[in-house]
């Protein structure tokens, strides 16, 4: 089946942003067609960018800076008090995290328990955020309501509520299910997904509110024109939502990865800090256990770092794909 | 403006008859069906802080209470500067979405609508901070607060979750302002509308769904942070926020959890209420409804 | 691949800017101050009113007895107080003079440089003859003392007596007697744990392994080594481990419990018997349970015997950084002395830490009578090192009672791994 008139609008309006926009391409990159000369075009982007370079210059750039400097030393509450004098050790924290086998058991379960998180968390919010479009006004705040409510429970609260309801002993799901008394955090997948529901209910509102706020910024005409087509929902989304989206779609996609791949608390209440014998364990909650409540602050610097790059380098591999694909940043 | 309004109206129109189709019915089942789904672990969270203490975890799970108590609510409101946490809350929350949604939308347009070297290095470096552990990060923060003379004071507060909010709003406005079309901006300037004019009274109001979004991730994170409220309100308790009433309940071997629970549903609520505020900017949907 | 070189560049131009972390300079104050304001931080509990009136009556009498002092309290909540005491270390501007902590946080705050010793006015302190030894020893690190024991917490054996009376039991007296007890109650009820146990609750676990002659680790002044893979502890790890299964607690459900957890199954009616503490009762009390259980002393090997338990509790501490030394010590003094503990007891329910005193309230409250028993038999406490935290903190313990009980690793090769992180620990704070 085809969308004829849909995609033409849809081509219609891309050429038009194409030839109108004078659209930023690829850093300082040259490209092909020269941009409209703008009035104070050198100085005026960065007087824009003035507020949030200062804020994020003073209160996340020095503070990275800081966190590598940390990390390449021996740093402990002793030393930030003052207690102890601080000592160089070069890359002593790294080679004692990598030579640590459970690390690499760990990040293997973080990479892969955090892309079935974002995977999930935004299939469900896509799709209730085309489904919110296609409801009134009663469903849609109802369902938006709910949705903001898990949101904003806060996460302690959140995970302790999920706990309780999937309980072996004093759980209500169990009934319901007629699963007697199995324990959901006993076997590892069996815990991975339990917190994973709870992941996926906490997160999905980010998805579903951002997406949703992007779909109405799509012109009306264009979803007319794919509707009076008879293209069916999953044909709309493939071909005229999610690419009109994908700036939204790609900043929800980086930062689902970013949060999922740093999952803590969900974690480290629902498994009791990392399950049995710590066969739940996520980087987050490792570096927790291992660094940061025993104060030794350069050897969670040091994860730090390694979950910094790690996620740099996801973030450059995805924006290259899409780059490859046609899609500007 | 008035093209942009008759478009807005056009397109309401047009976007309700896309909507008025076959299987309405079936979609609002389903979306009532999840909010039931998503709404039920709100329910048992609100049931338990209602519940007396030996039948929030007792054998018999029943998604109902005969003997309804407001005690753990009163343990809730009981704290001595409870009033004074929340509105400390409400301050932080407040200036973070406000100072947020300015400063993303100036940094947005301008990595939107101009070209310059470092800009698409500089988009990637603002996302980097969010991605080491928050932990890592207190101890440097910590020592930036006490340099700028500001901890045991709100703004320790408010400047982290400015600056921890500001990533994704800038990303996610980026979207909304490149949905924009630059004819648009010309025939302001045409008018002789000046740069600021157009900026605040013309693009501004067009990104208002992507800011609705952004200010209630901002709100959310600012309201439910524990870790910063922790480390940097140190020795003035009046300046302390609403989770570290909850706290107060997560005590180590002997947790209340009725406490928990209300105190829970109690810090919910101001969330939803600011969202039926604002949603109706998202609702309305006003943003890119331009024609080319 | 411009962008990442990029990047790179940025990194390296930061990075030839190197120079060392920042770090607070906190040494101890020279000034001793006679006036002005003293800064407190004590515990805040769910229902605090109570404390604090016994609090601000031993203020008033300090602020009437010290002309031109003040005094200023901050409840803080327990949950909070791992950030804010390191960040007073950080800040003296914003430490307080006097605190109240947890008293297994006393190595590492001594080694964080945070608190004052207090050897000579602890030694100089008529009062503190009469301070149980384990309370001492959870002031002492290094042999010097820290701070002053403020109450402790013990736990004991709570059992239903309607289901032993159902079942023609006796209040077992052994570990034997209580190991077949529970299995026993099991058999006849399988809807009830017969001695709920949990994997993550170390401090329900140690006293077997104490019972049977093993500790945590050996050691002084600093320099300990595990111990718990010594023949004794591992006995004690198959003792306890033993109540794993479909014979008494299920592994599936019992070996992700917590202390919490097993006195929640108990106050719910789902055991028979579970080790609880002191502060547990007002959970008991209101559960299904209420009227129908009793206490005793944990049983030990030999008849008659209790276990020896774990004696945790909190303690006050003055900092280094204060500027009010005299002041704070004789606050510190005050707020813990027999006369406030004994009040503390009356509106708390927490146990004092001198010896006498916890007979006196043990003559009014039968209550308490099972758990005064138990810290005059024998208690014990972890080893007060720095690397106590990371151990604590790294569930290394409850990691190998998991692995025993999920049959992961048997009980020699779980002993031999945890000792090995304990010993990495000890060794990392040198």
């Amino acid at each position: 089946m085809t969308v004829p008139t849909g995609t033409g609008v849809l081509e219609r309006r891309r050429a038009s942003v194409r030839g109108g926009f004078s659209r930023p391409r690829g850093g300082s990159r040259t490209s092909g067609t020269a941009p409209r000369p703008r009035r104070g075009r050198s100085r005026t982007p960065w007087l824009y960018l003035a507020p949030a370079l200062v804020v994020l210059g003073g209160l996340l750039a020095y503070p990275i800076y800081q966190l590598g400097l940390i990390s390449v030393f021996h740093y402990t509450q002793a030393q930030v008090s003052g207690g102890e004098p601080t000592t160089f050790e070069g890359f002593g924290n790294y080679s004692r995290l990598f030579s640590d086998g459970q690390f690499w058991e760990v990040l293997l379960a973080t990479v892969v328990f955090a892309a079935a998180c974002v995977v999930s968390t935004l299939a469900v919010g896509c799709a209730l955020a085309v489904l919110l479009t296609r409801v009134r006004a009663v469903p849609r705040l109802a369902l938006m309501l709910a949705a903001l409510g898990a949101w904003a429970t806060p996460a302690i609260t959140g995970s302790t509520v999920w706990l309780f309801l999937f309980d072996a002993d004093f759980g209500p799901v169990n009934r319901v299910l007629g699963l007697g008394d199995h324990a959901w955090t006993y076997g590892r997948f069996s815990a991975f997904f339990l917190v994973l529901l709870e992941v996926v209910w906490c997160s999905f509102p980010f998805v579903m509110v951002t997406v949703y706020a992007g779909i109405r910024a799509v012109p009306a005409e264009v979803l007319e024109a794919a509707a009076l087509d008879g293209a069916s929902q999953w044909r709309i989304w493939r071909s005229v939502l999610a690419p009109m989206l994908r700036p939204i779609l790609v900043v929800v996609t980086i930062q689902s990865v970013i949060w999922d791949f740093k999952v803590f608390t969900q974690i480290y209440v629902m498994t009791g800090g990392g399950g049995i014998a710590g066969q739940n364990l996520v980087l987050n909650v490792y570096a927790y256990q291992k660094a940061f409540a025993s104060s030794q602050y350069s050897l969670g610097a040091a994860i730090g770092v390694v979950m910094l790059l790690i996620l740099l380098a996801v973030t450059l591999v995805y924006l290259r794909l899409l780059r490859r694909q046609g899609e500007e940043l | 403006m008035s093209p942009v309004r008759q478009d807005v109206e056009s397109r309401v129109n047009l976007l309700s008859r896309f909507t008025r189709r076959p299987g309405r019915t079936a979609a609002e089942a389903t979306a009532l069906v999840v909010a039931a789904v998503v709404a039920f672990p709100l329910y048992w969270m609100v049931l338990s802080a209602f519940k007396p203490a030996g039948e929030i975890r007792s054998a018999e799970p029943r998604p109902w209470t005969l003997a309804p108590t407001l005690d753990s609510f009163r343990r809730v409101f009981a704290q001595e500067d409870f009033g004074r946490y929340f509105l400390n809350s409400v301050v932080v929350a407040v200036a973070v979405v406000i100072a947020s949604a300015f400063i993303a939308f100036l940094a947005a347009t301008a990595v939107t609508r101009f070209r310059f070297r470092l800009r698409t290095t500089l988009l990637i470096m603002f996302l980097v901070a969010q991605m080491v552990p928050v932990e890592a990060l207190t101890i440097p923060l910590f020592f930036v607060m006490r340099d700028l003379g500001q901890l045991n004071t709100l703004w320790s507060l408010i400047l982290p979750h400015i600056a921890f909010s500001l990533p994704f709003a800038i990303w996610m406005l980026r979207g909304f302002v490149k949905g924009v079309p630059e004819a648009l901006e010309e025939a302001a300037y045409m008018d002789g509308a000046s740069r600021t004019r157009f900026l605040w009274q013309i693009l501004f109001p067009l990104v208002l769904p992507g800011l609705v979004a952004t200010s209630v991730f901002s709100f959310i994170s600012a309201w439910n942070d524990f870790l910063f409220a922790k480390s940097f309100i140190i020795s003035d308790i009046s300046q302390s926020t609403l989770p570290m009433a909850l706290l107060v309940f997560y005590k180590p071997d002997d947790p209340d959890w009725g406490g928990v629970m209300a105190a829970s549903t109690v810090m919910t609520i101001p969330v939803l209420v600011f969202f039926v505020l604002v949603q109706r900017r998202l609702v309305s949907g006003l943003g890119g409804a331009v024609k080319d | 691949m411009k962008l990442s070189v990029r990047m790179v560049a940025v990194a390296a131009v930061l990075a030839t800017a190197a120079c060392a972390p920042q770090t607070s300079g906190n040494s101890s104050s020279d000034k001793d101050e006679k006036t002005g304001t003293l800064r407190v931080w004590l515990f805040q509990e769910v229902n605090n009113q109570p404390k604090e009136q016994v609090v601000d009556s031993v203020l008033a009498a300090f602020e009437k007895e010290h002309e031109g002092a003040e005094v200023t309290v901050e409840y803080i909540p327990v949950e909070t107080r791992a950030q804010r005491i390191k960040a007073a270390f950080n800040d003296p501007k914003s430490a307080p003079d006097l605190i109240e902590y947890g008293n297994t946080d006393t190595a590492g705050y001594v080694k964080d440089g945070g608190l004052a010793d207090v050897t000579e006015d602890f030694g100089a302190w008529d009062e503190a003859k009469d301070t149980d030894p384990t309370a001492r020893q959870s002031v002492t690190v290094g042999g010097k003392v820290y701070g002053v024991p403020y109450f402790v917490g013990v736990r004991a054996l709570y059992y239903r007596t309607d289901v032993f009376e159902e079942l023609g039991l006796d209040v077992p007296k052994t570990q034997a007697e209580l190991i077949a007890t529970a299995k026993e109650i099991r058999a006849a009820k399988p809807e009830l744990y017969g001695l709920a146990v949990g994997g993550a609750y170390t401090y329900g676990a140690m006293p077997f392994i104490w019972s049977h002659g093993g500790e945590l680790a050996t050691g002084k002044g600093g320099s300990y080594a595990s111990a718990i893979d010594s023949a004794a502890a591992r006995k004690g790890i198959e003792a306890y481990t033993s109540l794993f299964g479909d014979d008494n607690c299920p592994a599936a459900k019992c070996a992700a419990m917590t202390g919490n957890d097993t006195i929640t199954a108990f106050a719910a009616g789902k055991a028979a018997m579970a080790i609880g503490g002191d502060f547990s009762h007002a959970a008991v009390e209101a559960g299904q349970v209420k009227g129908k259980y009793a206490v005793v002393p944990l049983p030990g090997l030999k008849a008659g015997s209790i276990a020896p338990a774990f004696a945790g509790g909190n303690n006050l501490g003055v900092l280094k950084s204060t500027t009010h030394r005299t002041l704070a010590v004789d606050l510190m003094k005050r707020l813990a002395s027999k006369e406030a503990q004994g009040e503390l007891f009356d509106a708390m329910g927490f146990l004092p830490t001198f010896s006498d005193v916890r007979q006196q309230v043990a003559a009014k409250e039968a209550f308490v009578k099972p758990f005064v028993a138990t810290l005059a038999a024998d208690t014990k406490f972890v080893p007060a090192s720095p690397a106590w935290a990371q151990i604590d903190a790294g569930a290394v313990l409850p990691t190998m009672f998991q692995e025993v009980v999920s049959g992961k690793k048997d009980v020699d090769s779980a002993a031999a791994d945890a000792a090995k992180k304990m010993n990495d620990a000890f060794g990392s704070v040198g």
